[in-house]
């Protein structure tokens, strides 16, 4: 029988929003931080960017619920990203 | 030929709704990705000219992190009205979508602030190679929370005549889709646009 993506799993239990808020607030603090210490820009720009792909991969998995749903959505999003990813990549390597 | 039950017709609908949405999504953000792209070359070709390009000072990065501020906190109050109304608690969801909508036209409004300081203060236009570059990029984002602001909006006037329940909310889930995507790529823009200076 095929899995059923939408409403079967909306009630599964969700990691808390608010904690996932609190990740992305201390994560969006951290990336201030770290520009404020003046590191090489080979340095500080992979730093940033792991930050951003971290917390824009929180956002994706927890707020909108990626985790929980069927993989097809996951394929649909994630094949675009990693084709946007590798431009930005190409353009600040 | 057999026919579906109404509930299974109505579930199937909504599948389609969703999965559309996500395409959707998908094709928006090979939008942002070139026009971040588009960004950081310009940004490059500036440096290399050895031409000058903005800075953001104390006081601008302070307003964008508090507006990045405001756009997370917007995308916890969707994900907490799609809790309520899986609860049932249409009250809660109305609360919710209400603070959305509120939240976004704060980020607007900074946005606005940032845009006034750039153009009346420091000088820049859409004719000069930095302006071109960081006013269509954050202009389209702009214009994104926007149209999310006004859809939050419509989501909320329907909730108002009460349409929305445990068994019925895919309707706010792909709103809630589109807005989390617009804080998504803003946490992108505001790392390659403000921070990697």
């Amino acid at each position: 029988m095929a899995r059923q993506p939408d409403h079967s799993l909306a009630h599964r239990r969700h990691t808390n929003p608010v904690l996932v808020f609190g990740i992305l607030t201390i994560a969006t603090i951290l990336e201030v931080v770290v520009t404020l210490f003046h590191l090489p820009k080979n340095i500080l720009v992979p730093i940033l960017m792991a930050i951003a792909f971290v917390k824009a991969g929180l956002v994706a998995a927890y707020y909108m619920h990626l985790r929980y749903e069927h993989w097809i959505y996951t394929a649909i999003f994630i094949t675009p990203a990693l084709f946007a990813v590798f431009l930005i990549f190409i353009l600040v390597a | 030929m057999t026919a579906k039950p109404a509930g299974a017709e109505v579930a199937h609908a909504n599948l389609n709704r969703k999965f559309g949405m996500w395409l959707f999504l998908s094709s928006e953000l090979l939008i942002f990705a070139g026009l971040i792209g588009a960004f950081v070359l310009t940004r490059r070709n500036i440096f290399q000219n050895g031409l000058e390009w903005w800075e953001p000072n104390t006081f601008s990065l302070a307003l964008v992190s508090v507006n990045t501020f405001i756009l997370l906190a917007s995308s916890l109050m969707v994900v907490l009205g799609i809790e309520a109304i899986r609860a049932d608690q249409q009250q809660k969801l109305q609360r919710y979508l209400t603070l959305t909508a509120i939240l976004g036209v704060m980020f607007l409004s900074g946005q606005a602030v940032e845009y006034s300081l750039l153009i009346f203060e420091e000088g820049h236009s859409f004719a000069d190679p930095f302006g071109s570059a960081f006013f269509t990029l954050t202009g389209i984002h702009g214009l994104h929370v926007f149209v999310g602001v006004i859809w939050c909006l419509m989501t909320l006037l329907v909730a108002r005549r009460g349409t929305f329940s445990s068994r019925n909310y895919t309707t706010v889930e792909i709103f809630g889709l589109y807005w989390h995507f617009v804080d998504l790529i803003w946490v992108i823009i505001f790392t390659v646009v403000y921070l990697t200076n």
